[in-house]
C-alpha cells in the first residue's frame, strides 16, 4: 500500500484510486520533496530496493543511491532549486541504484516535477535494467563467439598455405644445423673447425627460426580468442599486417598497389576485428583473381568527411548479379569451401564500430570494389559515469 | 657430378647448398626454372633437386623437360604441399622421388 505522506491516512476516493494505481505499476515510483525526503514509495519499489515503506518513507532518497551519487544528490537538488537548470527532469537516463543489501544495479530513471501547495515535489519512475543488460551481455558474447569462429574458419582455410610457409624455415633450420653438426664431428676427428663459416651457419639458422616465429605470432594474434577491445590505431598498419597474413604462402600473389592518404588520423577500433575484415576482403579478391593473367589488387585508405574509408578492389570478373542480394547474408556462399560467414561477419563488425561495409559489384571488365567505412571519432563511445548523474 | 638446386625460397636454397657442400658435393642454386633452363644443360650423372612450386615455369614442367633428355639426370622433387596437390602435379611423371618438407637431412644424405 502506497502511503502519501508520513502516516497520513487515505481519506478520499481519488487518494484510494491513486494508491491502487501506484501499487499496480510494474515500475518503481517514488515521490520526494525538495530536500530529498521520500514521500511516496510504491510496491514495486519494495521489490527493487528491499526496504519496506515504513523503512523508506521519511528517509532521504540517498537511501537507495550508491555512495557516489548520494554524496552529490543534495548539491544537484540545491543547484536545480537555485538556478532552475534541468539536468535530469524531463529526460530519462540510465543510473545505478542500490538495494538494501548494498548491491548496485542499473536502472532507467525518469523524473518529473510537480508544484504543490506544500512546495515542489519530484516524481521518479524507476525501471530495472538488469534483465535487459543481461540480454545485451549475452548477445555481445554470442556475437563475439561468432566473430571468433569466422576468424578461426578463415585461418583453417589458410592452414595449408601456412603449413607450407612454416615448412620452409623448418627445412632450412634442419639443414643448417646438420651442416654445423658435421663440422663439429670433423673437428673432433682432427680437422680444423672453420670458425667463421660455422658461426655464419648458426646465425642463418637463428634467422630462419625467427622467421618461423614471426609467422606463428602473426597467426596466433589473429586466432586467439579475447575480449573485444578498442584503442587508437593507425589503420595503415592494420591493413599492411592483414596483407602480409593473406599473401603468406600465395604462390602467384597479385600485384598489390597501396594508395594511402598521408594525413590519416588515428581511429579507435578493435584492431584484430578490423584486420579480420581486411583479411576477408583480400582473400575474396585472391579467390576472384584465380587463373587471371596479371592479377592486381588495389588497396586505398582515405579520409572522407568524418570517416576513414578503406577500399579493396581487384581486377577480376566482378561479382555475378545473382550473388549480390545475399552477399552479406550468413551461410550463403558461392564458394565451395568456407562457411559463407565472412562478409556477413565483416559487415556486422563494421556496424558495431558505427561504420559500414559497402560493395560495388563491378562486372563488364571491372572487378569488385569493397569499401569499409569507419568513423573517425570512434562512433559514440559509451557515456562516462559523470555524464550519467543528474 | 653436380647437384642443381631449383628452389625459390632463399632460406631453403641456401641451407641445402650449405649442407650438400658440407657433405663434399659440388652444388649450385637457381631461384627459378627460367635461370636453370638458361644455363648449360645438366650432365647425365648430375642430380636435380627441384621444388614443385616455383614462380613462373613450374617444377613439374622442368621435370617433364628433363625426362625428354636422352640420358636424364636423377630428379628429386621437394615440396611442402598437401599430398593431394602433389599427386595432381606429378601425375604422368616417371621415375621421380618426392620429398616433403620439412626435409630430413639424413634422408637427403642417404639419397646422394
Amino acid at each position: 500500500m502506497a502511503d502519501f505522506r508520513d502516516g497520513a491516512a487515505i481519506t478520499t476516493v481519488s487518494d484510494a484510486r491513486l494508491a491502487s494505481v501506484l501499487d499496480t505499476a510494474v515500475d518503481g515510483i517514488l515521490v520526494i520533496e525538495e530536500r530529498g525526503k521520500i514521500l511516496v514509495y510504491n510496491k514495486a519499489c519494495e521489490g527493487l530496493f528491499g526496504y519496506t515503506p515504513e523503512e523508506a518513507i521519511g528517509q532521504n532518497v540517498r537511501l537507495i543511491m550508491p555512495a557516489d551519487y548520494a554524496d552529490s544528490h543534495d548539491q544537484y537538488l540545491d543547484n536545480y532549486l537555485s538556478t532552475g537548470s534541468k539536468r535530469i527532469i524531463g529526460i530519462g537516463r540510465e543510473v545505478r541504484a542500490r538495494h538494501k543489501d548494498t548491491t548496485e544495479f542499473p536502472v532507467e530513471l525518469s523524473v518529473g516535477e510537480a508544484r504543490t501547495p506544500e512546495g515542489r515535489q519530484f516524481i521518479g519512475i524507476i525501471r530495472d535494467l538488469r534483465s535487459r543488460k543481461e540480454a545485451e551481455r549475452r548477445f555481445n558474447e554470442l556475437q563475439s563467439d561468432l566473430v571468433h569462429m569466422a576468424r578461426v574458419s578463415a585461418m583453417d582455410e589458410m592452414g595449408a598455405a601456412l603449413a607450407h610457409e612454416l615448412n620452409q624455415p623448418l627445412t632450412a633450420i634442419m639443414l643448417y644445423l646438420q651442416a654445423a653438426s658435421r663440422s663439429i664431428t670433423r673437428a673432433v676427428q682432427g680437422a680444423p673447425l672453420p670458425i667463421d663459416s660455422f658461426r655464419q651457419v648458426l646465425e642463418k639458422a637463428v634467422h630462419e627460426a625467427e622467421r618461423a616465429g614471426a609467422i606463428i605470432s602473426r597467426m596466433r594474434h589473429f586466432v586467439e580468442k579475447r575480449e573485444p577491445q578498442r584503442r587508437d590505431v593507425d589503420i595503415r598498419a592494420i591493413v599492411d599486417e592483414a596483407l602480409e597474413l593473406v599473401m603468406l604462402g600465395q604462390r602467384n600473389p597479385p600485384r598489390v598497389t597501396r594508395n594511402y592518404a598521408s594525413d590519416l588520423p588515428l581511429v579507435s577500433v578493435d584492431a584484430v576485428q578490423i584486420q579480420q575484415i581486411i583479411v576477408n576482403l583480400l582473400r575474396n579478391a585472391n579467390e576472384a583473381l584465380k587463373g587471371r593473367e596479371l592479377p592486381m589488387v588495389t588497396i586505398g585508405a582515405e579520409r572522407r568527411a568524418d570517416h576513414i574509408v578503406i577500399s579493396v578492389e581487384d581486377n577480376g570478373p566482378g561479382l555475378p548479379p545473382s550473388a549480390i542480394p545475399t552477399l552479406f547474408k550468413a551461410f550463403s556462399t558461392s564458394k565451395r569451401t568456407g562457411m559463407g560467414l565472412g562478409l556477413s561477419i565483416s559487415r556486422t563488425i563494421a556496424q558495431n564500430h558505427a561504420g559500414d561495409l559497402k560493395v560495388d559489384p563491378g562486372g563488364n571488365g571491372r572487378g569488385a570494389r569493397f569499401e569499409l567505412e569507419l568513423p573517425i571519432n570512434g562512433g559514440g563511445s559509451p557515456a562516462s559515469a559523470s555524464d550519467q548523474q543528474g | 657430378m653436380t647437384i642443381h638446386i631449383l628452389e625459390d625460397d632463399p632460406g631453403v636454397s641456401d641451407s641445402l647448398l650449405t649442407f650438400l657442400k658440407g657433405l663434399g658435393y659440388e652444388a649450385c642454386t637457381y631461384p627459378d626454372a627460367e635461370s636453370f633452363l638458361e644455363s648449360a644443360p645438366p650432365s647425365p650423372e648430375d642430380t636435380i633437386i627441384v621444388d614443385l612450386l616455383l614462380p613462373g615455369i613450374s617444377g613439374a614442367r622442368v621435370i617433364e623437360w628433363l625426362q625428354t633428355m636422352k640420358t636424364p639426370p636423377r630428379v628429386i622433387a621437394i615440396t611442402g604441399q598437401p599430398q593431394a596437390a602433389i599427386e595432381k602435379q606429378i601425375h604422368g611423371l616417371r621415375n621421380i622421388q618426392v620429398l616433403r618438407k620439412p626435409l630430413s637431412a639424413e634422408t637427403i644424405a642417404s639419397m646422394m
